[in-house]
């Protein structure tokens, strides 16, 4: 085959210029201009030196031919016309052929493998279409039918016919026959010399140097290579150093590397924080709805799903308490039903957002300890009574009161037991024992230090005993005083309710009432300035409370204590109720009490003011008596300051009484108290 | 030399670590031991290193009595095991530890009590021959020795509440004074030598009056010529002793008409002059030194006053109310002082800021009602206290050497006495004497 191609060289242009023909035929005028055109590329071709042009015009009518044999290809009269050609004379090939190349060059470059090949199959195995009636697929999606086979016989006779089989290629991937151009066989052949395919392309071409070597002999300087180009630059150093020293002295300070803002956020957390990033004054994140758990998939663990018996439970419950999502397990995500409660659900969703509140509820953050009044240490409260270091024993029955001298040196206690003992404070020692015969109610000491008389009510009397302390004349003035020598005349008023006489066997003047008195004021205790206005006693909250508020025809009888001798403006008054309510009134600001302390769980029996400390002192019978800090400041605005300080414990109940009495000593921070259990106890500081 | 001294205690603990010690002492030959070195358990205590000291004497001498001692380490009583005091002071146990023993101090003997009538207020001891006592009988008494009465002072109308025994160096009767709560003071005189078998009734040669109140205290000028006392009226008033020359004094012959006896003349004394400061009762006085007076009151404070000015040149402010003060220790110059709490406080004037005490000793339980220094001691002091203890203490230690409990109820007073007993009154009537209490 290929020797058959060789022989027949020659004949491949004359084919080809059959070909032209055709194209001849339609534009005449045209082909004229090309006739000299080709001339003078006839000239050129002669030139050896423009060899490879002439090679590239080859290539570019080659291009055009097999573009244009393509395209006659289609048609089903393709040999015949061919046929018809043949007659034409080998003459005008070359010039065809050049005025063809010419023209290709003109309309276009592309190669031959633009030229989209007819069948689309792609690049598959065609044994794939051997089987079947078409061999493919053209652009349009048609099946290209496979041609009609000859067979052998018939196809051999018809190559022998045709004097141009020997170029006629069949290409099987487009079931088609190809008859190769002049040029093409011209490119094999060249191939198969192992020439360069193109003619044009001078494979032995001149070098051209361009580089000049006419003056460089040399490079540009032929000096050695200077020092400073390997040691390091001095100036360099120098600047560094200063560098150095300037951030050592903090002249050059570095920025602050800049804290990196964390770049994740909590999804799942509260929205609270929102609330601050929102620009919103009163911003209020939307109510959150609860995200979905485990127990909402559809295929849950076991223990989420409810027992019979829980779902039974369900129904026994309260549709309020029901739990709105009973987890079931379904095979799979597509058995899933519909979600009865979709529309309830987001009705729900809708309501809540609508009725949430629109008011930030301010919720006050307070640590209920610092609601506590601040009251300062009992330290510095010092000094007050704390310990019980001396006691009086003596008394046979309980002692109900007690009085102190002003001076301190000496007191005098009256007892159930009817007698009045004087006692001596710092020794304990009994001074004197006065008889009286009756249970005492009550003792006092004349507030005068020059008159050491003592003021006794016992039953229905009031008794003014001499003390027998001092010297012979405040004795001797005494006895004067006391001194009582006829019943005095009868006054129209006192006469029917008080008598004058001496006491048959003390020392001292018998005040005798007739009238049955409760509780005879003593006419000595003027450390009792009794502050007290009707309103008070009206007050509903204390008016059948108050022990200490009696009225007797003689007048009333307040047990209780005044604040007289400290500075302050106005009365501050305390008074002890029976149910163990201690009351602290500040008369300048209202009939209520300034302050209740509840702090006995029995009777108050007294309380009882320091005259000159800022304390005082309340007693019960529950056989405890407290003490307390109660400053009183002269600045009007500032309220009195009261701190409870100690508990003196001590003495014992009898016969359900417990503490009868608490009396300050006049001078110093002691304070006595009277026992029911006989005892008179001196707590000191 | 290393001895290793078999004691009762370290038999028991073999493997108990040893301390190297050498004992030291001022103490006459002897009670003197040879200054070697000894290994001795650490965990000895007084009684251990006190048995330890009487071996060594028995080893020297076979006739020795054992004798308790008191041990001192860098001068403080050693009050615990030798161990503990070392830890605790941080003294190292490796070098030879020098201990100084001192015979204990504590009394020996108990004397018969002498019986009273009524409570005993006031003691004085400072008279070697014999003891004076004051009483709530309105008496006072002499006493020879325990139990042995020579003397009653009879005059008082109130309850004796001081006595004092006033120095009269030579002479052959001895001057006394007395307050009362009849607020007088009253001077006695009286022989002190002689001989009785029967208590001599005496009277006073001189009443001191002045006082709006009861006299709390009192005390004597070192000389003997004027008497301090210190009053419920707040004040302190200075008197003139001397009986005859004193010309300014009025003499008042009180006789007494229906009275068979013929009464001695009494003079009357006033005041030479007051001392006005304190705002509450003057609970005590003391008189050491001829220029000086330190009173303490109940207005919780301590004062000196200058005689020769009349004004107080300083004042302490403990915070409670004081019952009695003595002055004594080193120099004699500390001022101990008890009141009404459980705490015997002892300050140092001469430190500069001196409201903090430099001593707080509080073993009582209750009042301290006296106080009294060793006259010869520096170290030594003894209080009573209503809890019924005298005790004996030493400022190199915080316990109390001794505790005296013969009382069964509060001790009013207590005081020296011939320098080796302590003697003590109370509200049980009696004047204890313990005596053979040795200091050196």
């Amino acid at each position: 085959m290929r020797e058959r191609k060789k022989s027949s060289a020659v004949e491949v242009s004359s084919v080809k210029k059959k070909k032209e023909k055709k194209t001849k035929d339609n534009n005449e005028p045209r082909e004229q201009k090309e006739k000299e055109e080709s001339q003078s590329i006839m000239k050129q071709q002669k030139n050896t030196t423009s060899r490879s042009k002439k090679e590239k015009q080859r290539k570019a009518t080659e291009d055009y031919q097999s573009l244009r044999e393509s395209e006659l290809s289609g048609d089903e009269v393709h040999g015949t016309d061919h046929d018809v050609d043949n007659a034409d004379d080998h003459h005008e090939e070359d010039q065809t052929d050049g005025s063809e190349g010419h023209r290709g060059v003109e309309e276009s470059d592309s190669s031959e493998d633009e030229v989209a090949p007819r069948n689309t199959i792609g690049d598959v195995p065609l044994e794939w279409y051997k089987d079947e009636k078409h061999i493919g697929y053209d652009i349009s999606g048609k099946k290209i039918t496979k041609k009609e086979r000859q067979d052998k016989l018939a196809s051999f006779l018809a190559n022998v016919d045709d004097s141009k089989s020997w170029r006629k290629i069949y290409d099987e991937y487009n079931d088609e026959e190809v008859e190769l151009t002049k040029e093409e066989i011209r490119l094999v052949q060249r191939l198969l010399k192992g020439k360069a395919p193109h003619t044009d392309f001078d494979q032995y071409a001149d070098y051209v140097d361009w580089f000049k070597y006419d003056d460089a002999l040399h490079p540009l300087s032929n000096a050695p290579e200077p020092k400073r180009r390997f040691i390091p630059s001095k100036w360099e150093s120098k600047k560094v150093v200063q560098y150095v020293r300037a951030i050592r002295k903090g002249l050059i300070k570095f920025d602050e590397p800049k804290e990196e803002e964390p770049k994740f956020y909590l999804l799942w957390g509260d929205d609270s924080s929102a609330a601050e990033k929102a620009n919103h004054l009163a911003y209020i994140p939307a109510p959150k709805p609860k995200l979905p758990g485990h127990e909402e998939s559809y295929n849950p663990s076991l223990e989420y799903i409810p027992t019979q018996e829980e779902l039974n439970s369900y129904q026994l419950m309260y549709e309020e308490d029901r739990p709105k999502f009973i987890p079931r397990r379904f095979t799979s995500l597509r058995s899933v039903p519909a979600y009865e409660n979709a529309v309830k659900d987001s009705f729900e969703r809708c309501m809540d957002l609508y009725l949430c509140p629109r008011v930030r509820k301010k919720r006050v953050n307070i640590d209920p300890e610092t609601l506590k009044p601040k009251l300062p240490s009992r330290k510095d409260l010092k000094p007050y009574p704390v310990a019980c270091y001396l006691e009086y024993k003596g008394h046979k029955g309980a002692v109900v009161s007690i009085s102190t001298e002003a001076s301190g040196q000496w007191f005098a206690s009256g007892s159930t037991d009817g007698t009045v003992r004087i006692w001596e404070v710092e020794s304990g020692r009994c001074l004197r024992v006065l008889e009286i015969g009756e249970a005492i109610q009550y003792v006092a000491w004349n507030p005068l230090p020059e008159l050491p008389v003592l003021a006794v009510s016992a039953g229905q009397d009031v008794l003014i005993l001499n003390t027998g302390l001092g010297n012979e004349e405040e004795q001797r003035r005494v006895k004067d005083l006391l001194h009582v020598e006829t019943p005095t005349a009868p006054d129209d008023n006192m006469a029917s309710i008080v008598s004058w006489l001496q006491h048959d066997k003390l020392d001292g003047i018998r005040l005798r009432h007739f009238k049955v008195a409760f509780s005879p004021l003593s006419i000595f205790s003027c450390i009792f300035v009794l502050v007290l206005d009707l309103g008070l006693v009206e007050d509903h909250l204390l008016k059948n409370l108050l022990l200490a508020l009696m009225f007797t025809l003689d007048g009333v009888f307040g047990r209780m204590a005044s604040q007289g001798r400290l500075p302050l403006h106005g009365d501050n008054l305390i008074v002890g109720s029976r149910e163990g309510k201690l009351c602290w009134f500040d008369m300048d600001l209202s009939s209520k009490p300034y302050r209740v302390l509840k702090c006995h769980p029995k009777d108050i029996t007294n309380v009882a003011f320091h005259r000159s400390y800022p304390l005082f002192a309340s007693c019960s019978d529950d056989c405890t008596a407290y003490v307390f800090h109660g400053m009183v400041y002269s600045d009007l605005n500032q309220n009195p300051l009261i701190v409870p300080l100690e508990i003196l414990r001590g003495h014992t109940s009898s016969n359900g009484r417990g503490v009868m009495d608490c009396k300050f000593h006049p001078r110093q921070p002691w304070l006595f108290t009277a026992g029911a259990d006989s005892v008179i106890r001196l707590y000191c500081h | 030399m290393d001895m290793n001294i078999e004691t009762p205690e370290d038999q028991n603990e073999e493997n108990s670590r040893r301390v190297q010690v050498r004992f030291k002492t001022k103490l006459k030959p002897p009670q003197k031991v040879p200054s070697n070195s000894i290994a001795i358990p650490s965990n000895l205590t007084r009684f251990g290193l006190s048995s330890v000291v009487n071996n060594l004497l028995q080893a020297v001498n076979p006739e020795w009595k054992s004798e308790p001692f008191d041990f001192l380490i860098n001068g403080e009583l050693v009050r615990m095991s030798l161990e503990q005091f070392l830890l605790a002071k941080g003294i190292s146990a490796e070098k030879v530890l020098e201990i100084e023993y001192i015979k204990a101090v504590a009394p020996q003997k108990e004397e018969e009590p002498s019986l009273h009538d009524d409570w005993v207020s006031a003691v004085d001891g400072s008279n070697p021959g014999f003891i004076l006592t004051g009483c709530y009988d309105n008496l006072g008494r002499v006493w020879k020795a325990g139990g042995v009465c020579t003397h009653i002072l009879e005059g008082h109308c109130g309850a004796v509440s001081s006595v004092n025994i006033i120095k009269s160096d030579g002479l052959k009767y001895v001057t006394v004074a007395t307050a009362s709560k009849d607020q007088t003071l009253r001077l006695w005189k009286f022989d002190a030598e002689e001989l009785v078998n029967h208590p001599k009734k005496i009277r006073s040669f001189k009443i001191l009056r002045g006082h709006k109140a009861s006299v709390h205290s009192i005390a004597a000028e070192t000389s003997g010529n004027m008497v301090c006392s210190g009053s419920w009226d707040c004040t302190i008033s200075l008197w003139r002793t001397n009986d005859s020359d004193a010309a300014g004094n009025q003499v008042s012959i009180k006789k007494r008409k229906g009275n068979n006896q013929v009464e001695e003349p009494q003079l009357e004394g006033e005041a030479i002059s007051t001392l006005v400061g304190h705002t509450q009762c003057v609970s005590s006085v003391v008189w050491p030194q001829q220029e000086t007076i330190y009173s303490a009151s109940w207005d919780h404070s301590v004062r000196t006053w200058d005689v020769e000015m009349g004004k107080d040149l300083s004042d302490i402010f403990c915070g409670k109310a004081l019952n009695c003060i003595d002055i004594g220790g080193e120099g004699s110059a500390l001022i101990a002082a008890g009141g009404s709490d459980p705490i015997l406080r002892i300050w140092d004037p001469r430190k500069p800021g001196t409201s903090a005490p430099v001593f707080q000793f509080s073993s009582h339980n209750s009042w301290i009602s006296a106080c009294k220094w060793h006259n010869k001691s520096w170290f030594h002091l003894i209080s009573a206290s209503y809890d019924g203890k005298v005790m004996l203490w030493d400022l190199r230690t915080a316990w109390p050497l001794s505790v005296i409990d013969s009382h069964k109820d509060k001790v009013l007073c207590a005081d020296w006495w011939r320098g080796d007993s302590v003697i003590s009154g109370g509200v049980d009537s009696k004047l204890c004497v313990s005596s053979g209490v040795s200091i050196q």
